[in-house]
């Protein structure tokens, strides 16, 4: 019965609730526990700290049903003579408990008013930002195809744009009537000096001055005279790639391209190996990533083969060796070259070629 | 080339639906581009590769798909005998070869009587399929065959041939022919023609003459079989701007040995479809029957090359399958005798190829075994890419635009090449409006900016990094340079030039001169560069003529200069512990007194406690006389080695303040 009461009260003020309350059903409250209550009270007091607690506490102690209400309907119920004198006590510990909340509420209100009028510091306001720019988002992709032929041992090398029909076309094994040295493919300076339409170029110059073992790739801009459109410029960045030495096969072909493609499109892109024809490797292979728009499913982008072509590669032709001196007994090499506008196009979701030379504000700070 | 699923099955038998031939076909190199259903068929683009001339015509497609499928390949059978049905060929047509380089073999057969009409219904939807449009029973048998064994072929109204003649030679020039796609065309001399007695009736290898076309009234028709020289059909072909399929064929070069068997199943197929008889016999000019080529293949070459341990039986399976003859087998050594159809392999490494492709490239290891090998950053990268970060984190962006410009424009922005100096021309642009390499690449960067002005965007901070062309003997000078613009004044672009030559490190003698020979910049706030002499740069506000809304300061800087000169050698050096003194200075000087020459005249004191000369500002006004300006800088002392004493200090100030007045008027500024 006294646990059912006590658990009641506890429910109704959520605190712990002196003994003689619970007791008071005995009808022998004496004055040494109204004594207890005082201390109690004072505890109490000593650990508010907002006006709410106050508030609580106010009610606790003085509402109608409250603590003093308590002890005040015990008093009919003693003997006569002990009545007036407890009735005082009682009323003064009303009275000093009156006294005590209303000072600590008066203080509880006024300091909340008063930092309502105190500035707040907010801490959520946006941050001042400071202008830093950006690099082209084709430099970047160069950038990071470099960064991972480097790890490889790759050298980067340059060549001119401008070239001679020699390293464009005749030390590539491409035959002097290939539609490509036509102009309609190639663009002319004059006679013998044309703009380079690869940069295969490069792999020509750098074995003509340096023996194997070579690893070297070359980042550079090449010309097409093909119509602008959103898949088409006339002007563009390749990427090519050449490894020569002894003993390097397909297979090490396919292992480097497919640490590069790991490392640039993500672990979990699959790579494919098509034959293709270039007159400047044989085998010959254009490489295939699966899409990563439609995870291999087939998309608009893919043409609904869940493939999409990033790179041509192969064995380094023969004829090639033979037009710098190398002997292709001893030495077996690899290249491979891509479009940098084609893998950043892939990698961004980027759908218009023209973009990359509009420079646009909304477009370049996007990278 | 386009071909029709249901029509490959007549060659091959396989089993295999559109998806899967389309799978198998693309990762033997025959490249899928797209398959569309037709009717109850497919029809399945490939993609052949220049070298593949031998897959232009079904059979050999059929060939690849039966050595992919281990499956074999069925040739139609000529059936009737057609050698003895009726009179000689040689009694309604001669035939002469005038250019038998250009036209190293040709073939006539002879049909009579026939009736001329639509085809029967199964082949005009073999021809629809593949997206050919059917004409009558003759022109499409012939394209049929075209279609089935890549050999082009041509019939001609035998009635309309004048003289019952065929002569193949050179076109005279100024001749005419209208073909048979309604083109009228005046050849050349150098275009190889089938003429008759009079006139040419076709255009060797690229189309047939209007002329001599069968039309529903022909009786008797004469049977082209030929092979033409394939760069003299593509000269053709291009110059007088037919392509058809005929000289797509001949431009890739069709199978020497194949001429017999498309012309005599031409001519059965005609025979059956359109009735008449056909001719005994076939007049064959210039048929020479070459040996077929003979290749050694070693085993072991082409596990090196392929990095790959192969059976050996496997490879002889594999190429006999592609219908290649092994003669010889031994140890390492494979006698390989190549099909005559097969006209890009000649080397061993072509065959090593061939057993690659059907072998399966993905069947091939990924190794990643190559050896460790270090890379070293070049000296121009380092630069480039520390010169980047550098602006970037300074707010500019990066661009990329074209070399190729537009010469009136570049006509303003003169900077690396002098007046009258002619930029690099292209002979072939696709716009004759530009059609140049850009000699500098402010007038590009301009375009940037205006274009983001556009678009609300004024404040823009751009710089590009790329080549400009200057002309040379035989290759331009390629030079790398830097450009930038931004919304700012002379001083802060100049600012930022300093700041790179500061941390490249470059304590050459860098100079300003005045300079005002480009309408690039406004006159008068513009200077040339030179380091140790040399021109490295411009840089300027930019003119009012550019119409910019807001000040903007333009610069183009020789990166290839800074590389060269640039140092990333680095050393840690001590600061000195004693104090630095400082004093200020106010003097007073002409107007046409440069700051550098007052800075230059205090360093070439050579004191050796003066640490820093640090200009802080200029004043012109009340109390400067007329001609005259006030330059307030302060100088900086320190030793290395001991305290300086404030007497020792102001006996230096004297020195220097006595130099300037001797050296440049200068005079102490009174308060
Ligand atoms: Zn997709």
């Amino acid at each position: 019965m006294i646990e059912k009461a006590r658990s009641f009260i506890e429910c109704m003020y959520g605190m712990s609730v002196p003994a003689f309350f619970i007791t008071n059903r005995k009808l022998f409250i004496m004055p040494e526990e109204i004594q207890d209550t005082q201390k109690i009270f004072h505890d109490e007091v000593a650990r508010i700290k907002t006006l709410s607690e106050a508030e609580l506490l106010k009610v606790k102690y003085l509402g109608r049903t409250g603590v003093v209400s308590e002890l005040m309907k015990v008093i009919p119920k003693l003997p006569v003579d002990k009545r007036a004198s407890y009735g005082k006590q009682i009323n003064a510990l009303k009275d000093e408990i009156s006294k005590i909340l209303a000072d600590h509420i008066n203080r509880l209100s006024l300091e909340k008013k008063s930092s309502y009028k105190k500035e707040v510091f907010d801490v959520t306001l946006p941050g001042k930002l400071p202008c830093i720019g950006k690099k082209h988002p084709l430099t970047q992709t160069i950038a990071d195809i470099k960064d991972v032929f480097a790890r490889l041992g790759f050298e980067v090398v340059f060549g001119p744009e401008v070239e001679s029909e020699y390293y464009n076309f005749d030390a590539l094994n491409i035959p002097s009537d290939h539609p490509s040295r036509t102009d309609f493919d190639t663009f002319y300076i004059k006679e013998d000096v044309l703009l380079r339409s690869q940069t295969s170029t490069v792999q020509i110059r750098i074995m003509e001055k340096q023996k194997p073992p070579i690893r070297i790739i070359a980042p550079g801009i090449v010309y097409r005279p093909d119509t602008v459109d959103a898949r088409h410029s006339f002007m563009f960045h390749q990427v090519e790639g050449l490894l020569v030495d002894e003993g390097v096969s397909f297979a090490d072909l396919k292992g480097t391209l497919y640490q590069f493609i790991k490392s640039y499109f993500g672990e979990n892109v699959q790579m494919r190996f098509r034959p293709s024809f270039f007159p400047f490797t044989e085998p010959s292979a254009e490489v295939d990533i699966s899409c990563s728009l439609c995870s291999g499913k087939g998309c608009s982008v893919c043409s609904y083969s869940g493939w999409v072509e990033i790179l041509g590669a192969g064995m380094v032709d023969p004829n090639v060796f033979e037009a710098v001196h190398y002997d292709a007994e001893k030495y077996t090499g690899f290249a491979f070259g891509m479009g940098v506008e084609r893998v950043t196009m892939l990698k961004y979701g980027i759908d218009d070629i023209r973009l990359f030379y509009e420079n646009d504000m909304r477009f370049l700070s996007q990278f | 080339m386009k071909i029709s699923y249901e029509w490959l099955k007549d060659y091959v038998c396989f089993d295999l639906s559109p998806q899967m031939l389309a799978e198998k076909l693309t990762n033997a190199g025959l490249v899928v581009a797209g398959i569309e259903p037709v009717e109850d068929d497919y029809c399945v683009d490939i993609e052949i590769t220049a070298n593949r001339s031998d897959c232009l015509g079904f059979i050999g497609i059929a060939r690849e798909v039966a050595a992919m499928t281990k499956g074999n390949i069925q040739r139609p059978e000529l059936g009737i005998d057609i050698s003895s049905v009726s009179d000689d060929v040689s009694q309604f047509i001669k035939v002469e070869v005038k250019e038998p380089i250009l036209c190293p073999e040709y073939t006539a057969r002879v049909v009579r009587n026939i009736t001329v009409k639509p085809s029967p219904e199964w082949l005009q939807k073999r021809l629809k399929c593949i997206g050919l449009r059917p004409v009558n029973n003759v022109v499409d048998i012939t394209n049929y065959i075209m279609m089935e064994s890549g050999q082009p072929l041509h019939a001609f109204d035998l009635d309309k041939v004048a003289g019952r003649q065929i002569q193949v030679r050179k076109a005279e020039s100024g001749e005419e022919i209208v073909a048979i796609n309604g083109a009228r065309r005046v050849l050349f001399h150098d275009m190889l023609v089938i003429a008759d007695e009079k006139r040419p009736i076709a255009i060797a290898g690229v189309m047939g003459g209007k002329e001599t076309e069968v039309t529903e009234s022909t009786k008797n028709i004469l049977i082209e079989c030929a092979r033409f020289e394939p760069r003299q059909v593509r000269r053709t072909s291009k110059s007088l701007g037919i392509v058809s399929d005929s000289s797509c064929r001949f431009e890739r070069g069709t199978d020497p040995l194949g001429l017999d068997y498309a012309s005599k199943r031409t001519a059965k197929l005609i025979f059956e479809h359109a009735g008449g008889e056909i001719c005994k016999g076939v007049i064959d000019v210039g048929a020479v029957r070459n040996e077929a080529k003979k290749v050694v293949l070693r085993i072991d070459r082409l596990q090196k090359i392929l990095g790959l341990e192969i059976n050996r039986d496997v490879i002889p399976d594999i190429l006999t399958r592609l219908q290649f003859k092994i003669l010889n087998y031994v140890d390492n050594f494979i006698d390989v005798e190549i099909p005559s159809f097969r006209g890009d392999v000649s080397r061993e490494i072509d065959l090593i190829e061939e057993v690659s492709r059907m072998y399966g490239y993905n069947n091939i290891p990924t190794k990643t075994s190559i050896s460790i090998r270090g890379s070293k950053k070049s000296k121009y990268e380092t630069v480039e890419d520390f010169i980047r970060e550098i602006l970037i984190g300074l707010g500019f962006y990066e661009t990329k635009t074209f070399s190729i410009v537009n010469y009136a424009f570049l006509g303003g922005g003169n900077l690396w090449i002098s007046e009258g100096e002619e930029a690099v021309e292209i002979v072939n642009p696709l716009r004759q409006e530009e059609s140049v390499l850009r000699t500098s690449l402010l007038p590009s960067l301009i375009r940037v900016k205006m274009h983001n002005a556009n678009h609300g965007y004024e404040q823009v901070k751009l710089f590009e990094i790329a080549k400009v062309y200057l002309k040379r003997e035989k290759l331009p000078h390629e030079k790398n340079c830097l450009s930038l613009l931004e919304a700012a004044d002379f001083f802060e672009g100049k600012g930022i030039v300093q700041l790179l030559l500061k941390n490249l490190k470059i304590h050459a003698k860098c100079e300003w001169v005045n300079f005002n020979e480009t309408r690039l910049f406004k006159n008068e706030r513009a200077a040339k560069i030179l380091l140790d002499g040399k021109t490295i740069g411009y840089l300027g506000e930019a003119s009012k003529e550019l119409g910019f809304k807001t000040l903007c300061t333009l610069l183009e800087l020789d990166m290839d200069a800074l590389v060269e000169k640039a140092n990333f050698d680095k050393k840690y050096r001590t600061p000195s512990p004693y104090p630095m003194i400082m004093r200020d200075f106010a003097i007073l000087v002409d107007e046409g007194i440069a700051w550098a020459s007052i800075e230059n005249c205090i360093n070439n004191l050579e004191i050796s406690t003066l640490k820093e000369v640090h200009y802080f500002d200029i004043y012109r006004g009340k109390q400067i006389p007329e001609g005259k300006k006030s330059i307030a800088f302060n100088v900086s002392f320190q030793s290395h080695d001991r305290t300086l004493k404030s007497e020792e200090v102001d006996n230096e100030s004297d020195v220097i303040l006595d130099a300037l007045y001797k050296k440049l008027g200068a005079e102490l500024r009174k308060q």
